[in-house]
């Protein structure tokens, strides 16, 4: 058997998987999006979204949402990231596994754990509220602050694996180097260690800003009725009202953001200095 | 401080260091002069870099004091000192040009963008590499980017370099091309420099003086010619070049004179020694390879005339390195000529290695 047809048949389960189940449906939700109530071609559904400021505001808030949880797992991940990748290997395996272990439970289970933590009779305002810090219990949950909460906790891992692996490369005696010629720590982070790490920044704010848009659950438990984002919207019409043509085009414009976003920032990022530095 | 007292440009006083329960370094006593050149030689784990990483400021001494131009620099951070420093693995900044990791330390200096860019260009032709400043360090070779961590070090014009086996990481002709720009950009330039290495060649041909050091004790501290030809203990004569080294008891002693008999029973001659001995005391007696002549025939030149019989013979360019075996014992032996297949079969069958006494050096066993 040639070494051709070989690598063709072990590959043709997972294609076949991938084209039934991924690739099908997608085009024929594609085609759906473009459907009227008679089944009819149209651009009605696609018409309504930029007509009503009611969708185009929810796709702003899920933009608002994704980049505030982006901006939250980059600061928290950044520092635990940085100590992975001075600590030893044993270290590095124990944070590993601390990051990772929340992942073992669903995420609609943490998710309630947060509504236990954050809500109006949570710890987080008992205590306050004990310590006569606060008199009324603070909003926590079911707004857009809560949802960030809720997808920092479920995306951070991702974040700081991205940042640590690109941490790991970079060569210690640098910091040596700048602090010889005269740069204090801070200076040293801001002029060798951040913009060295500029790939896994760029890895880890695309993973969790596509992740965040797309996120449905956790929108869906810590945003209530009040916080919605374009995959609960598109959700509820598939679910509920049975508009099954405007959830496909609702998805599908939710897809076309995410990618004309992210494919701007990476340009943006990506100019010619660091093509020749980062290039392999 | 006395206001007579001379000032060092770098100056350690009983510096030691532990790591855990692990004494590192001890006892490390060294004033460098002004424009020295003074290398830390020994084989790895001997405390050399330990102590480099002390005088820099990235290691803190456990005891003593480390004085840089007269000032006590116990606990002053790295970034503090105005130090050069030059790293094994180069260590440029990848993410800035050749000219931007030149300017990194002047930016930091506050140093004006016309005086900045006239110093980067002069540094960059000290090195010899004018052409390369828009570049980035990987586009280039290990040589180049060396040159450019030299260059780098030393546009801030450092009261001090410190060199941290700094052609290691470089192939053969390489590193001595580069060990011959050392000594010329020493001479050009005449900073203070002190350079870590396992290499003698290296430590031999750039220093002014040496210390060499073996368990984080420092053996002896003295120029290349010193170390060389008066070495303080068997650690630095074995480590510094090649050497025989024939175990046996001294039989008979005659002032400065005296001779030896080995373990397996050859009579070695010594003259010259600078050590007393008393007959019977068991020692060592060291011959360089360099020191012995091989020969048809006895030579009336020199008092130790042995016959031997030529074993191995290796042609390695510029001279010739032999394994002569003499009665229980094998010589090492250096000869500048060449020999041909004749000879060395002739050789083989029977030669005459002869050394004059005072190429002998002869040492006490140690704790005998």
């Amino acid at each position: 058997m040639s070494r051709r047809l070989s690598v063709t048949l072990l590959t043709a389960p997972a294609l076949i998987v991938l084209l039934g189940v991924f690739v099908i449906p997608m085009l024929l939700m594609l085609l759906l999006s473009f459907q009227d109530a008679q089944q009819a071609f149209s651009l009605e559904n696609y018409a309504l979204f930029f007509q009503d400021t009611f969708y185009l505001e929810i796709l702003w808030r899920t933009i608002r949402v994704s980049l505030w949880t982006v901006l939250a797992t980059l600061l928290l991940g950044y520092p635990v990231a940085m100590f992975m990748a001075q600590a030893t290997g044993k270290m590095r395996g124990i944070v590993t596994m601390c990051i990772l272990a929340p992942h073992l439970i669903s995420v609609v289970i943490r998710n309630f754990g947060w509504v236990v933590v954050l809500g109006e009779k949570g710890w987080i305002n008992e205590t306050l509220i004990a310590l006569g810090m606060i008199e009324t219990p603070l909003r926590l949950l079911y707004n857009e602050l809560g949802v960030v909460i809720g997808l920092t906790d479920s995306f951070i891992a991702y974040m700081v694996l991205a940042l640590a692996t690109s941490l790991y490369s970079i060569d210690p005696s640098l910091n040596k180097a700048a602090s010889i010629l005269g740069a204090s720590r801070a200076r040293t982070f801001f002029s060798v260690t951040l913009p060295l790490s500029l790939p896994g920044i760029v890895a880890g704010t695309t993973l969790v800003f596509s992740l965040s848009m797309s996120a449905f659950v956790t929108p869906a438990l810590m945003g209530g009725t009040s916080v919605k984002v374009i995959p609960v919207l598109a959700y509820e019409q598939i679910m509920s009202t049975l508009n099954w043509p405007l959830g496909a085009a609702l998805a599908f414009l939710l897809l076309g953001s995410t990618i004309v976003l992210v494919s701007l920032y990476t340009k943006l990022i990506e100019n010619k200095r660091y093509k020749e530095v980062f290039a392999s | 401080m006395s206001f007579l007292a001379k000032v060092y440009d770098v100056e350690l006083r009983n510096i030691m260091k532990k790591f855990q329960n692990n004494v590192v370094v001890q006892d490390f006593n060294l004033q460098v002069e002004q424009g020295e050149f003074v290398s830390f030689l020994g084989p790895s784990g001997c405390g050399k870099t330990t102590t480099l990483n002390m005088i820099a400021g990235f290691l803190e001494p456990d005891g003593g004091d480390l004085l840089i131009k007269g000032q006590r620099m116990n606990g002053v951070p790295p970034y503090k000192r105005e130090l050069g420093m030059v790293f094994q693995t180069y260590s440029l900044f990848p993410h800035m040009t050749v000219a931007e990791n030149i300017a990194y330390g002047l930016k930091l200096r506050k140093v004006n963008k016309a005086e900045m860019k006239e110093r980067v260009d002069r540094v960059l032709s000290l090195v010899k590499l004018p052409n390369v400043a828009d570049r980035y360090p990987k586009q280039l070779s290990g040589g180049q980017r060396q040159r450019i961590a030299i260059a780098r070090a030393l546009v801030i014009e450092p009261s001090l370099l410190l060199l941290d086996e700094p052609l290691s990481n470089l192939d053969a002709k390489l590193r001595e091309e580069l060990r011959d720009e050392l000594k010329r950009l020493h001479h050009e330039i005449g900073v203070t420099t002190i350079f870590v290495t396992h290499d003698q060649e290296e430590a031999l041909s750039l220093s002014d003086r040496i210390v060499v050091l073996n368990h984080g004790f420092v053996e002896q501290i003295g120029t290349p010619l010193e170390i060389y030809n008066e070495p303080a203990s068997e650690f630095v004569h074995t480590f510094i070049g090649k050497t025989n080294r024939l175990e046996g008891e001294v039989v008979e002693v005659n002032g400065d004179r005296l001779t030896v008999r080995t373990n397996e029973g050859l009579l070695i001659h010594a003259a010259k020694q600078t050590r007393k001995f008393a007959p019977n005391q068991k020692v060592i007696a060291f011959v360089r390879p360099e020191k012995i002549q091989l020969s048809a025939t006895e030579s009336n030149e020199a008092e130790n005339n042995v016959k031997g019989e030529l074993q191995i013979a290796s042609f390695l360019g510029s001279y010739t390195e032999c394994e002569v075996k003499v009665g229980g014992n094998t010589l090492s032996v250096k000869v500048q000529k060449l020999i041909d297949k004749a000879t060395e079969q002739e050789a083989a069958k029977g030669i005459v290695c002869y050394w004059k006494a005072e190429d002998v050096l002869i040492m006490p066993t140690e704790r005998g």
